[in-house]
């Protein structure tokens, strides 16, 4: 018979999945709920992980201990994260008013809120079962519980990553994830005689089961945010969802309304402002925005082909259900990166629109870029044209707009010989080698073209005084943006924190302090798990905005990544935990092991910035990870289990690792880009081999 | 070995997250987007935040009462109470040394032309141009603001032109346009600006023109009616508390100017902005119709605006166009006889059609006018009398 022993084995085994799935769920929640961007991304795992770890520390004066509170405990996990979703959606509307995007703190406290539950009590389980196993005389130590877990921690993220993401929505994931934990905590409950618990938890976990498994249940828990739902896919790149209000369809992607019925304005200003230029129209390439109205007007120029590249088919295949794009037998949908479409064709084109937001993602940045800008022209035929536009207002441009459009203006001026603004309702850049227009509405009459918008409102909102306006606002001095220094996402940043009066100055001031509290208080031997852990999730940030930059479609790859950095854990845990002599020498090895990688990370940002697959990011990671892995046992071996519990070392790690994800994901990525964020990891490594070579003789 | 806690905690907790989940599978219970309606937006004071003195764009305020050191402000609804250093709600009004000051006065941060049916304006010398200038400020919040670099902004923040009251009309003037906008941020905050600019304009032969929110008090209202001749003002909606939630203002003083502006024959027409959610209820509009006719008549136009996503209010669809011939059907057959449609191009519901023979009086391709079948501001058809300022041959013809 299985002894108790190994029920609590595979019950945290069974948290590791369960709280690996939740984490990859809550990420995407959030980023469909909020601003889907790398700040969303980062201020997720950094209170994940803090709080993770603050419930860690809560275990560590725990006396009252038993088996039967440790399985009620492992029931509320697993059954809490249909909980915490549910939260998330409809609070929302409680929290904020309908409809609106709040600002960084607004944000930030919603996610700590309503992950707080979760993440304390995932903390709190793993020394508890540590403590539970200990009191019980079974033979178990901290690296054999930080292996144990991270058995669970990949399974569940290998679950996630390479299936659940594609066939199951969020729901139903939360039911397959939590199945294993469930039935180990009934087990633990029956064997523990406890049956009005198990009763209870019976009861529970049927209305647990009847819910995550129930489809229209999941659409409702949207209908506040979108009203009537008519279509929702949970696509690997982003939520989409179609709503209708009267006969009009909107499409929304990650949260964000991308189009709704005749928006003709748009339609017109993107196409026609570029094409109406060309003398004649053969070839298109439009990247995004391909719904509405916009292909018809294409149209207009009879153009022999257009390619039109939408990352996620499943918004295009949507589209084409429900007649947002209508077929047209010139037109051929792409669903790939547009960047890597523009990379690899044969083809040669007359013009590339491209209708993508502002640039407030790596991935989007790519698209604003002096690389990019570099590919576009060698697909373009002589004398081509490429459009792109960005959010401006036009009765005034304050300094981080002018900022905004400079940047990008001197970015587009390197490869195009003219890049002409258009003040329209957003700002367009129209670049190319020959003559540009900016009378429109005497182009659209030669070519005897017709139109709502532009003919009835070109000269009263595009006045010579505001293209003059606009053309005078430029700052030649301006910076470039380039796929590793992202200035123009940075600008895009300030101009978020801007448009929410807010500054994340005083909460990055606030970490600080409490870093530096925490710090003057650990043990030494315990920053150096404070520092791996943090080296790892900035490691983690650095490959996934990596992977943004060049690869683009992080949200299908997140659980990749974070699966490598996982997976690396396990092994690394195993050889740590096996090795007989828990000396310094091994963990500074390690710690040399890990400065080599991170600067190898640098020399290939500084000086190659090649397109390595996509293979060598998740094996580097895993190497990472690795090393991180095995200096956990070997850490906490060497403090002792008396000096340092495994809650202390838990608690060191976590921390480490929330304040690298802030530090790396937050601030110094977005703000000051990619190298800046591999100096800083490069230094706290230091700081932490220095440690262990100072301290080293001593606890040896 | 002790228990966690306690098998009747225990089972309170198992009742409350059963019910809880019961409540969700409803679709009851779960606290729903009505709940953020009434929850007011109304900005703050800006305590300690006056320059330590009155510049060079710095006036003395027209309308404010003192207590000791303490000022408040007089101009509108909100009626700051500034203790000396600080800066009132509209960002604009400092107390400096027991005075109040307006800090945006001859400071403009946006200076343009503008065809008059951008406002809109539809009734209003139709075809003709308006010198549009506007300083930083609003005494609103509104979440879905397009001006927001400037109305959301303190004067000392943006970059502007210097340009006194004198030289807005010289410049007007100079450039042969017939009115002058107080426009694009919201120029009650500006008022001592407007006023004397709007004096002046007034005997230099220009008309004036108001472009607002109608956020305002009455006495200064009516004293600025004086020199106003045209305005387009917000009825943001007709529920006091989407006033507070979306606008961060209240509806009664908006309607009391309506009325004032009426009874001082200040032509104006009347902006509502069709946010989905919120202001899209044809019961509401039904009832805001009610009360213009009422009050006002039945000759103000009404503009029913289409939404898209602006500034902070980004996660709702545009408005259906349906919705709005919806709404324009349902203002017509209640008796408003000129209602427009804003933000949709082509759209018939741009033109002006004679209430009396529904024929086209005004074709408008955008700002252009394709025909102008008005005659001394009659209908050319019947001969009714049109409600408007009319002046004879529109100036754009496509």
């Amino acid at each position: 018979m299985i002894n108790d022993k190994r029920l609590i084995i595979w019950s945290i085994i069974g948290t590791g999945i369960c709280s690996v799935t939740t984490q990859l769920l809550t990420i995407r929640e959030f980023l469909s709920q909020f601003h889907g961007n790398e700040i969303t991304i980062s201020l997720v795992l950094f209170c994940w992980l803090l709080l993770t770890g603050i419930g860690s520390l809560a275990a560590k004066p725990v006396r009252r201990l038993s088996v039967a509170g440790y399985s009620l405990l492992i029931l509320i996990i697993a059954l809490w994260p249909l909980v915490q979703m549910i939260v998330i959606r409809e609070f929302r509307e409680v929290f904020f008013p309908h409809g609106t995007s709040p600002g960084f703190y607004p944000i930030f406290f919603y996610i700590i809120i309503s992950i707080c539950p979760y993440c304390l009590l995932t903390g709190f389980i793993l020394p508890y079962a540590l403590k539970v196993m200990q009191e019980g005389q079974y033979n178990f130590t901290s690296g054999d519980l930080y292996l144990t877990d991270s058995i669970g921690d990949i399974t569940g993220g290998l679950a996630f990553s390479f299936v659940l993401v594609y066939w199951v929505k969020p729901f139903l994931t939360i039911a397959i994830a939590s199945a294993f934990l469930i039935l180990i905590g009934l087990i633990l409950l029956l064997r523990s005689r406890r049956y009005v618990f198990l009763m209870a938890a019976l009861v529970l976990c049927s209305v647990f089961y009847y819910y995550s498994t129930n489809r229209a249940f999941e659409k409702l828990t949207l209908s506040n945010q979108y009203g009537d739902v008519v279509r929702y896919v949970e696509s690997p790149y982003g939520r989409i969802v179609v709503s209708k209000e009267g006969p009009q369809y909107t499409f929304w992607e990650s949260g964000v309304p991308l189009y709704s019925d005749a928006n003709i304005i748009k339609s017109e200003e993107k196409v026609h402002y570029p094409l109406c230029q060309q003398d004649k129209i053969e070839n298109v390439l439009m990247v995004s925005g391909g719904l509405g109205e916009t292909l018809g007007e294409v149209s207009k120029y009879r153009p022999a082909h257009v390619d039109y590249v939408e990352l996620d088919p499943n918004l295009t295949d949507t589209a084409l259900s429900l007649g947002a794009i209508k077929k047209t037998p010139f037109v051929e949908i792409i669903n790939t990166d547009g960047r890597r479409h523009i990379k690899m064709t044969q083809r040669k084109y007359d013009a590339i629109i491209i209708d993508l937001p502002d640039p407030d993602t790596f991935q989007i940045n790519r698209f604003f870029t002096s690389e990019f800008f570099a590919l576009a022209k060698k697909v373009l035929k002589k004398g081509g044209i490429l459009s792109l536009s960005i959010e401006y207002a036009p009765n005034y441009i304050s300094e981080i707009r002018k900022k905004k459009l400079s940047t990008l203006y001197n970015t587009a001026r390197l490869h195009f010989k003219n890049v002409m603004l258009l003040p329209g309702e957003e700002a367009y850049f129209l670049c190319r080698d020959g003559k540009l227009w900016p009378d429109i509405p005497a182009r659209l009459k030669l070519k005897s073209i017709r139109t709502s918008y532009i003919e009835g409102f070109f000269y009263g909102n595009i006045t010579t005084e505001r293209i003059k306006q606009l053309r005078d606002s430029l700052d030649v001095n301006e910076y470039i943006n380039t796929d590793f220094k992202p200035r123009l996402m940075n600008i895009v940043f300030q101009e978020w924190f801007e448009k929410h009066g807010t500054s994340p100055g005083y909460f990055v001031a606030i970490i600080f302090v409490l870093t530096v509290i925490y710090l003057l208080f650990m043990k030494r031997e315990e920053y150096i798990l404070f520092s791996t852990g943090l080296a790892t999730m900035g490691a983690e940030m650095l490959i996934i905005f990596a992977f943004q930059v060049i690869y683009g479609y992080v949200y299908l790859k997140i659980g990749a990544i974070v699966t490598a950095f996982l997976l690396g854990l396990l092994p690394g845990a195993i050889v740590g935990n096996v090795s007989k002599n828990k000396d310094t020498r091994k963990l500074l090895v390690s710690e040399m092991l890990l400065l080599s990688l991170l600067i190898l990370f640098f020399i290939w940002l500084a000086y190659f910035k090649s397109e390595l697959p996509p293979l060598c990011f998740l094996v580097y990671g895993f190497l990472f990870s690795f090393l991180c892995g095995f200096q956990f046992p070997i850490a906490a071996g060497i403090i002792g289990e008396k000096r340092s519990p495994a809650a202390g070392c838990l608690a060191a790690d976590l921390c480490g690792a929330s304040v690298g994800t802030l530090a790396t994901g937050t601030i110094l990525i977005p703000l000051c880009g990619l190298q800046f964020a591999v100096i800083f990891l490069i230094l706290v490594k230091i700081s932490s081999s220095m440690i262990i070579m100072f301290t080293g003789k001593i606890r040896d | 070995m002790s228990r966690m806690i306690t098998r009747k905690e225990f089972l309170k907790s198992i009742g409350f997250g059963a019910t809880a989940l019961f409540w969700a599978s409803t679709g009851f219970g779960f606290p729903g987007k009505d709940n953020q309606k009434g929850k007011s937006i109304k900005g703050e004071i800006f305590v300690g935040d006056a320059p330590d003195r009155p510049s060079r764009w710095s006036r003395e305020g027209y309308y404010y009462e003192t207590v000791g050191e303490t000022v408040q402000c007089q101009v509108c609804p909100n009626r700051c109470v500034l203790e000396p250093g600080d800066r009132s709600i509209c960002r604009s009004k400092v107390n400096i040394g027991g005075k109040l000051y307006s800090l945006t006065y001859g400071n403009p941060c946006s200076v343009n032309v503008d065809p008059i049916e951008k406002k809109p304006l539809k009734h209003f010398y139709s075809g003709s141009l308006v010198f549009s200038i506007a300083t930083t400020g609003c005494n609103f919040r509104c979440l879905n603001c397009q001006n927001w670099e400037i109305s959301q902004k303190r004067p000392e923040d943006v970059r502007y032109f210097e340009l006194f009251p004198e030289d807005v009309v010289k410049q007007a003037k100079k450039g042969n346009i017939p009115s002058i906008a107080y426009t694009y941020s919201e120029p009650i905050t500006y008022y001592e600006y407007m006023y004397d600019t709007a004096r002046l304009a007034k005997e230099a032969g220009l008309k004036n023109v108001l472009v607002s929110n109608g956020y305002i008090n009455k006495e200064p209202l009516i004293r600025l009616c004086r020199y106003l001749d045209g305005a387009n003002v917000n009825l943001k909606s007709f529920d006091d508390r989407i006033y507070r939630s979306l606008n961060g203002g209240t509806l009664e003083p908006v309607l009391n100017t309506f009325k004032t502006m009426h009874q001082e024959g200040v032509w104006f027409e009347i902006t509502t902005l069709i946010v989905p959610t919120y202001v899209d209820k044809p019961e509401m509009i039904k009832r805001m119709c009610g009360w213009i006719l009422r009050e006002l008549g039945p000759d103000y136009p009404l503009h029913l605006l289409r939404f898209f996503p602006r500034y902070k209010l980004t996660r709702l669809p545009a408005t259906p166009i349906s919705m709005l011939e919806e709404l324009r059907e349902l203002a017509l057959r209640e008796g408003i006889r000129y209602v427009y449609l804003g933000n949709v191009p082509g759209h018939k519901g741009s033109h002006t059609y004679c209430h009396n023979c529904h024929k086209i009086l005004i074709d408008r391709k955008g700002y252009f006018i394709a025909q102008y079948n008005l005659k001394d501001g009659r209908c050319k058809y019947c001969g009714t009398l049109i409600p408007g300022r009319w002046m004879e041959g529109a100036r754009r013809r496509a």
